[in-house]
């Protein structure tokens, strides 16, 4: 199960498992966001390279049209795949407290 | 000890696949901390298998055993054609964002992040076998790597 919420201005709250049984449907809500937004990552329990690639398409067409896709309230295991995978070079990711 | 079940071909069963290996992981008492990348390792594995062995129907089966201070997972992939993931080229996770691709991504994590995987072909039988391993020792240098 995985939910996208609006969490305030700019500002989206992902919760559950990001795997490929979810990747389609998250990238058509996704495909939606515009400018500067921010994934709040508190609530994600996981990520596979399923949800890698919607984060990376994203990433892509947001800075194409100068706005981008931040990452915030990252758990120490999503930034260690986040790490292995480069994404540490291509997103801002803000750790969690 | 071995738990093993079959899995439908199709991403609906992941879902299933997680459940169980939390079974699993409980039946064998293997190491919790492990689950997660051994749901991320067996996740990457079998949505190759759906996507690449598309000439099976068959059922793919799923074997999970506890081995000292870790887990080995067998993946095993019937009437299928050779498809050595095992083989496929490093991606390089260092290029700048215009030249990234996301595939070939979940195997770079698990070479990264299991201790070993193996491929096996049976021509005969036209069966693939896909095994990895994850211990604890491994895991806990990968937490202070990562820091």
């Amino acid at each position: 199960m995985l939910t996208f919420d609006h969490a305030g201005p700019g500002t989206v709250a992902v919760k559950g498992r990001f795997d490929a049984a979810q990747a389609a449907a998250a990238q058509a809500f996704l495909d939606g966001v515009q400018g500067t937004v921010t994934l709040d990552c508190s609530g994600l329990e996981y990520i596979s390279s399923a949800g890698l690639g919607v984060l990376l398409k994203t990433q892509k067409r947001l800075l194409a049209s100068g706005g981008k896709l931040r990452l915030s309230r990252v758990s120490q295991h999503l930034r260690d795949i986040f790490s292995y995978s480069g994404f540490d070079q291509l997103f801002e990711i803000e750790p969690a407290q | 000890m071995t738990a093993c079940r079959l899995f439908e071909r199709t991403f609906d069963s992941l879902p299933a696949i997680v459940a169980f290996t939390a079974d699993a992981f409980t039946s064998e008492r293997i190491d919790p901390s492990l689950r997660t990348l051994v749901d991320l390792a067996i996740e990457e594995l079998f949505t190759n298998m759906v996507k690449y062995s598309t000439g099976s129907k068959a059922d793919v089966r799923i074997e999970i055993t506890g081995i000292d201070r870790g887990v080995e997972v067998t993946l095993i992939d019937y009437d299928v054609d050779r498809f050595d993931v095992t083989a496929r080229p490093e991606v390089d996770v260092n290029l700048p964002i215009e030249q990234r691709r996301p595939g070939g991504l979940g195997l770079h994590l698990i070479r990264r992040l299991m201790d070993s995987i193996q491929y096996e072909y049976a021509e005969s039988s036209r069966q693939s076998r896909i095994t990895f391993r994850k211990t604890a020792a491994s895991n806990a240098a990968d937490q202070n790597k990562g820091g």
